[in-house]
């Protein structure tokens, strides 16, 4: 594979053509705070936390959907980006309900480490508190969407991987939800096979088994990560 | 050092932030030390004095905990929100996807504890909830933030010490920031 060069904060690197910016900062070391992506699943942008800078371009551009080239010069760790960072991460909290006390996934979220990441000691914006609902008709797991940060991983590994395509969204804006089937309860659908995969790669406490309790859940993200690779192997 | 003053309050809490503030067992004599203990739910007086430092446990649920807030904010020199509810709203704020009246009505009319006698309460002393609960900061200025339900006592501790002593806290580098 032929190689390019960039930069990426002040490193001069050689980096496969193809890559996108996530990818070869990984491959060199170079942390960036990401949530709706999952190796293993396509990349969609939908959380905005991985922004780069890169010279020359006046927006902020998400290095997991944005492939390097030759000669960029990207910033992925300036104080304007942290913080988009913190703000991302505060509306996060903001937008739905979240009660780390009561939650399965307290001690184990990936949002919370975000918050705790980016220094998030509150959250300067209003609280929306919107009625959201908690479908509890699927016999062996529960999604309450107090809890969901729309980062679309459910969705994606239910069509992508399981090939179910189980999951969907619906409305726009603060409106938008995750729906089962055709907006149904996710007991009465038709394509979940009830894999399990989305309940796994979900980042926070809005997809869960009923077998837990508060601050019990325990996810397994990377068993989807390493399934896909298995698969890639031909075995 | 001028031995400085720190006042207690519980608004909108289950006062489990205060059981915290307790658990700094013997340290609490590092504490007195430094400051006099002049006001807090069990100290008998109405009302809240001036003070260096004001630890404030809950939400604000109604107008009894609004004008105390007020009031405890000119009493202040640092505000400091103590646990999640103080800072998020956290427990206290789940009613507020549900219409007050639903809430008192189930509280107080359909629980089944009420052996269908339940009566809303009326006394014109009782505090009048609000709507919506909301946490301090959205109320008044608050200084520093201690998020957690409820933060540990090591965390209480170490914000009261730094504070104390004319030091800045700095939870997350002290890797001390901590939800839920
Ligand atoms: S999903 Fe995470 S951040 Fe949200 S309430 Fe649960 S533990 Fe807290
Ligand atoms: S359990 Fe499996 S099939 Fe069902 S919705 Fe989740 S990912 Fe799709
Ligand atoms: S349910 Fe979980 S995985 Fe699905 S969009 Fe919401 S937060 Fe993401
Ligand atoms: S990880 Fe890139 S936008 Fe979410």
């Amino acid at each position: 594979m032929a190689k390019i060069p960039v930069t990426i904060d002040d490193k001069p690197l050689e980096v496969e053509t193809g890559r996108t910016i996530l990818e070869a900062c990984k491959e060199n070391g170079i942390e960036i705070l990401t949530m709706c992506h999952l190796e293993g699943i396509g990349d969609v942008g939908a959380c905005r936390l991985c922004l780069v800078e890169i010279e020359g371009i006046n927006k902020l551009l998400p290095a997991c959907t944005t492939k390097v080239a030759a000669n960029q010069v990207i910033k992925t760790k300036t104080e304007r980006l942290k913080k988009y960072q913190r703000i991302t991460t505060e509306l996060f909290f903001a937008e739905r309900n979240h009660i780390c006390a009561v939650c399965v996934a307290d001690g184990n979220c990936e949002l919370q480490d975000l918050g705790y990441k980016v220094g998030m000691d509150h959250v300067r914006f209003p609280y929306l508190f919107p009625q959201a609902n908690v479908d509890t008709s699927h016999p062996m797991y529960v999604m309450d969407h107090n809890r969901c940060i729309m980062c679309t991983r459910c969705v994606r590994v239910c069509s992508e991987v399981e090939g179910a395509h189980n999951w969907g969204i619906k409305n726009r804006g603060i409106e938008v939800r995750v729906i089962s089937d055709f907006d149904t309860p996710w007991g009465d659908s038709t394509t979940c096979t009830s894999c399990s995969k989305c309940v796994n790669v979900c980042p926070t406490g809005a997809l869960w088994p009923k077998t837990v309790v508060q601050g019990q859940l325990v996810k397994q993200p990377k068993m989807v990560s390493e399934l896909v690779a298995k698969r890639k192997m031909n075995l | 050092m001028k031995k400085k003053k720190i006042g207690t309050v519980w608004l909108g809490g289950c006062s489990g932030c205060h059981m915290s503030l307790l658990d700094i067992d013997e340290r609490i004599l590092e504490v007195v030390k430094l400051a006099d203990i002049v006001k807090c739910p069990i100290v008998d007086q109405k009302e809240f004095p001036q003070v260096d430092v004001a630890l404030v446990e809950g939400s604000v649920t109604s107008d009894e905990h609004l004008h105390e807030l007020l009031h405890v904010r000119k009493q202040a020199t640092c505000l400091v929100a103590l646990g999640d509810c103080a800072v998020t709203a956290n427990v206290t704020g789940m009613r507020n996807y549900l219409k007050k009246e639903e809430v008192l009505n189930y509280a107080y009319v359909e629980a089944a504890s009420n052996d269908k006698e339940g009566k809303m309460p009326q006394h014109p002393a009782l505090l009048k909830l609000h709507e919506k609960v909301v946490p301090l900061q959205e109320v008044v200025h608050v200084d520093y933030v201690i998020p957690g339900c409820p933060p540990s006592a090591d965390t209480i501790f170490y914000v009261l010490a730094e504070l104390l002593n004319d030091r800045v806290p700095n939870l997350e580098q002290e890797r001390k920031l901590k939800y839920g």
